[in-house]
């Protein structure tokens, strides 16, 4: 449902007669390579949300590229969200705008604060903080978390359905856990693991989800709070690697949908360990 | 639900039910703190660590208390607190993501305040959260591998088996606890004056609040529990009835409200 827009789009077959404008694509998997996805690519006039700890602006690996910063303040009956000002409270948002800013450099960083002083209810600000990225029709999202409440399973899947129709690509980091977590399980999203090959140009694509791609994820070396840099291992580093190859791949491309951006990273991952 | 036939031997057995409930209480902390102080020297000694400790989560304020620690390094942490905004562990306990950090003092500018305060600054530190549930509970955490100066994704997979371990122990215990300080609180205010509706809503209301300010807790598992009493007498029994009827009412008035109507 796409309630914000406040059009709903029923499933007919009217996109499919007439000129049929709205199906040319030009897009054929077998032409798809490295090269025409990803080269020359900087980033430049994409905007990626990044729903975490904060960024902290000054920091150097964001080279001033923060262009908003909110966070969600959770009220007895109601989300809002506000202007934030409080920087990175861990830094652990810096470091996945850090890896971000890697594959492409001139990105559109915003922050969404769902981590930190006085959210308890964190599941309903996760949530919230989806809903405004969508509404916001910003093209990337990274989330570096995710929730394992049963209950709001349905809000987060409706939420992920959204954002695939309305075109934002949610890059979610894998569970290293036993049990469900949303919205990393979904497959509307992009869902990542590490592996330990240091090189943010290995990527994996797995065939045998929930887990679809493994990205460097160990000892990689980030920006942290405080203007500081540590070395970091867990699928909350390899995600970022993911959704900046995204903002490098739509900033190149525009328009690409979550599905092919999904599959174009499918076409350009690396050949399996071992593989010839 | 009161019987004023002779209060007084009904009172003196309620007392001595209250009293060794005082007692099992003790006994279950203590069982719990060595519980997690065998896993943390066990998670010590196979990843040849410097220290490794858990922190459980405390509300009211809301806070990560360091419970217990193995290793001679590990030791000054016990009992400090830190602010669930704050550093790695509350990073892990926020997101319930493991992560693994090293270098941690190449950077002069990396915040070691708490790390000084108990006497130890690591190179290196990996966190893994302690899930109940749906909900994250605490953080173990492991200091400075003697043999290198990283974590690996397999020693957090092996960390998180500890964890898990270390989860179950406290949630056994907490049921446990839990309950008896319902039962306890009711019949603290049973062995002083009568028992009426109001009294034996008094007399919870602290703790069903208490309860109630995390959403999540499973509340019902402890009333189950409650009910699952059979070696009380007829009386006693009808007081746990009613504790689960106040309770049950209480908790059918505060029903989440759904995030979207």
């Amino acid at each position: 449902m796409s309630e914000g827009s406040g059009e709903i789009r029923p499933a007919w077959t009217e996109p499919f007669i007439g000129d049929r404008t709205g199906l040319v694509r030009g897009i054929r998997l077998d032409a798809i390579d490295r090269a025409w996805a990803f080269d020359g690519g900087t980033g430049a006039g994409v905007r990626v949300a990044i729903i975490d700890s904060g960024l902290e602006r000054d920091h150097p690996a964001l080279g001033g590229r923060v262009v908003e910063s909110i966070a969600i303040e959770l009220g007895e009956e109601d989300e809002r969200v506000v202007p934030d000002e409080a920087g990175d409270l861990y830094g652990h948002g810096t470091a996945c705008g850090g890896i971000i800013r890697t594959f492409a450099p001139e990105v559109e960083l915003i922050s969404v604060r769902v981590l930190g002083a006085d959210l308890k209810g964190k599941g309903r600000a996760f949530l919230a903080a989806l809903d405004w990225v969508i509404e916001q029709g910003i093209p990337v999202a990274n989330l570096s978390l995710s929730s394992r409440s049963e209950s709001l399973f349905p809000h987060f899947h409706d939420l992920a359905d959204r954002a695939a129709f309305a075109g934002t690509t949610l890059v979610c980091a894998a569970n290293n856990h036993e049990g469900a977590s949303y919205p990393s399980l979904f497959s509307s999203v992009v869902s990542v693991a590490a592996h330990e090959i240091p090189d943010p140009w290995t990527w994996f694509h797995n065939p045998h989800p929930p887990v679809e791609f493994g990205a460097w994820g160990v000892d990689v070396p980030v920006a942290w709070k405080d203007g500081g840099s540590i070395v970091a291992t867990g699928n909350s580093f390899a995600a970022p690697q993911i959704a900046g190859l995204v903002a490098r791949l739509v900033g190149k491309h525009p328009g690409l949908t979550p599905f092919e951006v999904k599959a174009i990273l499918a076409a350009t991952a690396s050949a399996p360990t071992g593989a010839a | 639900m009161t019987d004023r036939q002779d209060p007084s031997a009904a009172l003196a057995a309620i007392a001595a039910v209250a009293a060794r409930t005082e007692v099992a209480r003790r006994l279950d902390g203590r069982a719990e703190t060595a519980l997690l102080q065998g896993i943390v020297d066990a998670a010590a000694a196979l990843f040849d660590a410097e220290a490794a400790s858990i922190a459980l989560h405390e509300r009211d304020p809301d806070r990560l208390r360091f419970r217990v620690a193995a290793g001679v390094q590990g030791q000054g942490v016990i009992g400090v607190e830190i602010p669930t905004t704050k550093g790695i562990v509350g990073y892990v306990f926020s997101t319930a993501q493991p992560i693994a950090i090293s270098d941690v003092m190449s950077d002069p500018r990396f915040d070691k305040a708490t790390a000084q305060r108990t006497g130890y600054v690591p190179r290196a530190i990996a966190g893994v959260p302690l899930i109940d549930g749906e909900t994250c509970i605490g953080v173990l955490q492991v200091l400075d591998k003697r043999s290198s100066p990283t974590f690996t994704l397999k020693d957090l997979e092996l960390m998180g088996a500890f964890a898990r371990q270390a989860a179950a122990a406290i949630e056994a215990t907490r049921v446990q606890r839990e309950t008896t300080r319902i039962l306890q609180a009711a019949l603290r205010t049973i062995a002083a004056g009568e028992v009426t509706e109001e009294t034996i809503d008094a007399a919870l209301a602290p703790v069903i609040a208490e309860l109630d300010a995390d959403a999540e807790d499973p509340f019902w598992t402890i009333v189950d529990t409650v009910a699952r009493i059979r070696g009380l007498g007829e009386r006693e029994r009808a007081l746990v009835a009613g504790i689960i009827e106040v309770a049950a009412r209480h908790a059918s008035t505060s029903v989440r409200r759904p995030y979207r109507s």
